[in-house]
């Protein structure tokens, strides 16, 4: 077997047209892999500058009350990760600023998508791009007529005579084509973190070696695919439009239609609708603005009771900033509800996703790709789940300091001094380690490995009783 | 033998090629779903528009009660006071609209990046996180929603392949391509003839979607010169596609040759020019991180309220000179009420100043990508039917600058009417309904 990939590869080697194309698809990896890391250091950079400049703008608060602050906020800015100049995944629709303010969980906006008019309907020059769907269409030019111009031409005879059982044959004509797929992954992943080697770390190799694995198995898919079509069909044309008709559905059509059916099986709120429930369940909370607000009453004799006084005013603390911190407490409460539910709708469109995978590995490979390149939506959700988390823990810094910084209730001239502002934390974004939510992807691994057995079966048993002339 | 002799003859072979047939159902089962998902989308902000009108309305109404009972405005609010021009313009339930097209029916384009209602008040601008696009999977909106317009710019060009690739290609494997020369006299006549005939029908067909679409968001009720447009557009595109592949037909001299051409000529048009153009906009002009209009929000506005009231009360002479001899500029005792009234005017001078920058990055984005659409045909195409549908970048730029318009209609009746000292009862609330909205 090792003897046929050898001369199969020796054939490559010799095909003018081939070495002509490969040196070709080198240079436009080469390319892809420059652009798109000096494009993510761009993007950090202006990410960092951005961050920078508005932290100073914290930082040089001189005096302000703290519910004031609340309001004056801060913003975040999603920084790109390392691997999102191999998948760019949803960056680009996904909106780059939050706003992190009291009374309210916002959502990301002004994406990239929506700065331009329409361009490329399959996103950026990435690295990704051309190894979903380039690569293997590559593999199908290489692959098509492995088989059958080998019955043509006779040798395929020769060969069985010579000794060589047709099944090794037909796998070492797959491992031959596959090989040069994976040749031009490992050259991509390589590249890559040669050129990021100072930041790589055990999540980017163990994010980089699955992604690698991903892409391998399916590359084995779409070869062992064509070279069985090849081994069975007596016309290469036929092998070779088949595959290129299965690739076009894989690739083109049905990952579209699946997107767009599973947000109708799943649906989601309109923003509308979404607002409109929040704001209807907001309203049977306190209103931290409202001192007249009938459900504040209850909280207002609590704590004159816990400090034993019969008024607001003679409470040794700022009772408006309790008032504030039980509004933005109800609020969260909300605010879980209903993006929990959105969430919840959001694993249930990627979990039918997932699942369509056994009907067509291109979808797993669409989502071990954008998931291991930490670019899909579940790492943007993980993203503003942080984002969140730390609204909710800067808003409390800003109450507690309001209801406990010496100031009395009803005193909103009272300001808090530069020290404090200076003391509240920025938001660092601690990235997902992949082995947290390895789980999330099983489905996508095992569906593509479950793909491979079946291409592997094929191979085995469909050509078992192929026609040798 | 005559051209249509060899029309007959394609049909035959048409008619027994399943796998061509084939192609072609899936083709029309494709464009029957897309045109599908865009009336969907078409019905679902029509809903939305009437659902948010119909809930103004009631708002409109509640607030109309207060000035006929006489009250100041909700009773667990004290300090709302509707007949103050603050107030009552505030409590004017105010709405833009991106209506959509009934053309989106076969593009949906940019639609699903941007938000079509806002309600406008004198604080809004059209920035504003509410102008964020409904709520959608993003991996959905990253690969973009199946549409007429996808089928038409990606998906025809493969029908198209899949229909022409044996051309020529069947009859020179086979040996007999001389022994058609001697029937047909040329090769040019057959050739043409075999790709007229696929042309034709592929038209038939893109016509016929076209009018099902119609039927399904009423197109020819108002928006048929959108129908034109788009389906002189797709027509332009497909013979530009024809064009590419029987120059490879005259050429060629295998189907396998001829395949090869062909999904090399689809992939460098479709995937890698316009892909290779993202890639180098993205990098000439990276997102804007909207920095100017965060510090016009947060930062110059905290330093506009900190200015002395007399900078401040400059600041708004000059931007509303009717005011000096307004009787609220005479009387020193109102006068620090209206003018924190009136610092919205202020804040929306300093927005507009900040969509400047935003608006010249944006544009110096648009016109390097138009630069080079002289290459890249599929994106010049998908703009163009972006704009035939109402659904491209500039249609939702003239939106924005509508509601900024808006916005100023606003802030002008807010400062005038507080510095008047004007008192809102019914019949000027009524005008601030009619001559707020557009």
């Amino acid at each position: 077997m090792w003897q046929i990939i050898k001369n199969e590869w020796l054939y490559l080697r010799r095909t003018r047209m081939l070495v002509g194309l490969s040196i070709g698809f080198v240079m436009v990896f080469l390319f892809s892999i420059i652009l798109g890391n000096y494009q993510n250091q761009k993007e950090l950079k202006a990410s960092e500058t951005a961050k920078k400049h508005l932290r100073e703008q914290w930082e040089s608060i001189e005096a302000m009350n703290p519910h004031s602050a609340a309001h004056y906020g801060t913003y975040v800015f999603k920084p790109s990760n390392l691997l999102s100049s191999l998948d760019e995944g949803v960056s680009s629709v996904t909106g780059n600023m939050l706003r992190v303010e009291g009374h309210v969980q916002n959502e990301m906006v002004h994406s990239e998508a929506s700065q331009m008019q329409a361009i490329s309907r399959f996103g950026k020059l990435k690295s990704s791009l051309l190894l979903k769907f380039i690569v293997p269409l590559l593999l199908i030019f290489l692959a098509f007529n492995a088989v059958s111009s080998e019955k043509q031409s006779g040798r395929l005879k020769l060969l069985v005579l010579q000794g060589a059982s047709p099944i090794r044959i037909v796998l070492a004509k797959t491992v031959a084509v596959w090989l040069y797929g994976v040749l031009l992954l490992a050259l991509v992943v390589a590249t890559y973190s040669l050129l990021n080697i100072q930041n790589l770390s055990g999540d980017t190799l163990f994010r980089s070696l699955m992604v690698f694995v991903s892409y391998a198995l399916y590359y084995f898919i779409i070869t062992g695919l064509t070279v069985f079509f090849s081994a069975r069909w007596q016309n290469s044309t036929v092998a070779l439009t088949s595959m290129l008709g299965i690739w076009m559905f894989w690739s083109v059509f049905l990952p579209s239609v699946l997107l767009s059916s599973v947000e109708k099986w799943h649906p989601l709120p309109s923003r509308n609708e979404f607002k409109a429930a929040m704001r209807e369940d907001r309203s049977k909370g306190i209103d931290g603005h409202n001192p007249a607000d009938e459900r504040g009453k209850e909280l207002e004799k609590e704590v004159m009771a816990e400090y034993g006084v019969d008024s607001l005013y003679k409470l040794p603390i700022n009772y408006d900033g309790i008032r504030m911190q039980a509004d933005e407490e109800y609020g969260n409460q909300v605010w879980d509800k209903h993006f929990g539910n959105m969430r919840t709708v959001f694993t249930q469109q990627k979990q039918s996703m997932q699942i369509a995978g056994l009907f067509n590995p291109f979808i797993s490979l669409q989502n071990a790709s954008m998931g291991f390149a930490a670019t899909d939506n579940m790492h943007h959700q993980e993203f503003l789940l942080q984002v969140e988390t730390y609204r909710r823990e800067f808003i409390k810094i800003l109450n507690d300091k309001h209801a406990y910084g010496g100031s009395k209730t009803g005193d909103w001239g009272w300001k808090a001094n530069n020290e404090f502002y200076k003391s509240v934390p920025d938001f660092d974004y601690q990235p997902t380690a992949l082995g947290a939510i390895f789980h999330h992807y099983l489905l996508d691994v095992g569906l593509l490995l479950l793909w491979f057995i079946l291409t592997l079966s094929l191979l085995f048993y469909g050509t078992r009783k192929m026609q040798l002339v | 033998m005559n051209w249509f002799t060899i029309c007959v003859y394609e049909w035959k072979h048409f008619a027994h090629s399943p796998f061509k047939i084939v192609a072609l159902v899936l083709f029309i089962v494709a464009g029957v779903y897309a045109l599908h998902n865009g009336a969907n989308l078409y019905n679902r902000q029509m809903s939305e528009i009437e659902s948010i009108n119909k809930k103004a309305e009631e708002d409109y109404q509640e607030t109309l009660v207060y000035y006929e009972k006489g009250q100041k405005g909700p009773e667990d609010r004290p300090w709302i006071d509707v007949t103050t021009p603050f107030w009552a313009v505030w409590y004017s339930p105010i709405y833009h609209f991106k209506s959509p097209s009934p053309a989106i029916v076969y593009n949906i384009g940019q639609a699903e990046q941007y938000g079509y209602y806002k309600r406008v008040t004198f604080q809004s601008s059209p920035y504003d996180t509410d102008m964020a696009e409904e709520i959608a999977n993003p991996e959905r909106l990253q690969s973009g929603t199946l549409d007429f317009s996808f089928v038409m710019l990606y998906l025809m060009p493969l029908l198209l392949l899949i229909w022409l690739y044996n051309i020529k290609g069947a009859e020179a494997d086979a040996g007999f391509l001389p022994l058609i020369y001697a029937q047909t006299g040329s090769k040019t006549p057959w050739l043409l003839a075999r790709v007229t005939f696929y042309s034709v029908l592929l038209l038939f067909v893109l016509f016929g979607l076209m009018v099902y679409g119609a039927l399904l968001t009423n197109v020819f009720k108002g928006s048929t010169d959108a129908f034109l447009q788009i389906f002189f557009m797709a027509s332009a595109y497909l013979f530009l596609w024809i064009f590419a592949f029987t120059f490879i037909l005259f050429r060629g001299k295998s189907s396998i040759g001829n395949t090869l051409k062909m999904v090399g000529t689809w992939l460098l048009f479709a995937f890698i020019i316009p892909a290779a153009v993202h890639q180098w906009v993205s990098l000439q002009h990276p997102a804007n991180l909207m920095t100017e209009f965060i510090d016009a929000q947060r930062d110059e506005r905290e330093q506009l309220f900190k200015q002395p009231d007399s900078v401040f009360q400059a600041r708004l002479n000059a931007l509303f000179p009717e005011i000096l001899n307004s009787p609220v500029a005479q009387d020193s005792t109102k006068m620090n009420l209206a003018m924190n009234r009136s610092g919205a005017a202020l804040t929306n001078d300093l927005n507009k100043k900040s969509f400047n920058t935003i608006e010249k990055s944006n544009s110096a984005k648009n016109d390097l990508i138009r630069s080079y659409n002289w290459f890249n045909p599929v994106t010049f195409f998908q703009n163009k039917l972006n704009a035939f549908s109402g659904t491209h970048y500039h249609d939702y730029q003239k939106y924005r600058k509508e509601i900024q318009s808006m916005i100023d209609l606003q802030v002008k009746a807010l400062v005038l009417d507080t510095w008047g000292a004007v008192k809102v009862d019914k019949e000027k609330y009524l005008n601030y309904k009619q001559n707020l909205t557009p």
